[in-house]
């Protein structure tokens, strides 16, 4: 039998591979995005830190720009970018 | 329609009938659907549709403050959760931590504030500052210096003052339950 492929569609899923499933700032789910933005995904990334915790890149940002310590608000370490993604 | 119009293009995950929350609202309502909240504490809502400002009724069951009954006004500002709610005691109350203006010193409301506390760790830190009065670092600088000089008065002074009375020359308006 033969056919003809006339159109197609393509589907595809993605998530964050986050070691938590909420952002500790906003609450809000990781997968979604922070209460500033509307539509998840690289417009509304996570970041990591060295302490290992993660946050919504927005949330995290808003945090550290109103602190003069640059402290994780989980742990309370010094809060450095992670670069090395996993 | 005319915010509908705009929002058109923008994917939203909720319903659209719903007028849209801020980021304050959206967070403070995840903090109350998890609230869990202690026997001895309740809440209250006077405007139901206002979650930012509502009130934490605290009766302890045990400590020096037993059968009392304290009530703390929350105002939840618009840059929750970067800053911490503005809490105030209403009752009067005879406390090392609570001055007679009701202002309350807890560290997580102040300097050690972060935005992964919830309204939960708040009512926790006030219920334990009915348990463990701290006279260091007081806001009543006499009931913090009685309680570390004389335990005993402390207590009778503190019964004194939710009972209804004077205690020196404040008077405090009765409390209990």
């Amino acid at each position: 039998m033969k056919f003809k492929i006339k159109s197609w569609n393509s589907v595809a899923i993605w998530k964050w591979l986050a070691n938590d499933d909420k952002c500790g700032i906003c609450r809000a789910p990781f997968d979604g995005c922070c209460s500033d933005c509307k539509i998840p995904g690289d417009d509304c990334p996570l970041v990591w830190g060295v302490c290992s915790h993660c946050f919504h890149m927005h949330c995290i940002m808003k945090w550290l720009a109103a602190q003069q310590n640059q402290i994780c608000p989980m742990c309370r370490q010094d809060w450095a970018l992670k670069s090395d993604l996993p | 329609m005319k915010q509908q119009k705009k929002d058109g293009e923008a994917v939203t995950t909720s319903t659209s009938s719903q007028k849209k929350s801020s980021p304050a609202q959206l967070r403070i309502m995840k903090d109350l659907n998890e609230l869990n909240l202690p026997k001895t504490c309740s809440t209250d809502f006077p405007d139901p549709d206002d979650l930012l400002n509502f009130k934490l009724v605290i009766s302890p069951d045990e400590g020096f403050y037993r059968n009392g009954r304290f009530v703390f006004n929350f105002r939840v500002g618009a840059n929750y959760p970067h800053e911490p709610p503005k809490v105030k005691c209403e009752t009067q109350v005879y406390h090392p931590n609570i001055d007679l203006e009701g202002n309350v010193c807890l560290n997580i409301l102040r300097e050690d504030w972060k935005p992964v506390l919830t309204i939960n760790s708040i009512v926790y830190g006030l219920q334990y500052l009915f348990l463990e009065p701290n006279p260091e670092d007081p806001l009543n600088k006499e009931a913090a210096d009685v309680l570390q000089s004389n335990r005993r008065l402390f207590e009778t002074n503190v019964s004194k003052a939710m009972r209804g009375g004077y205690v020196g020359s404040v008077y405090f308006e009765r409390c209990l339950k």
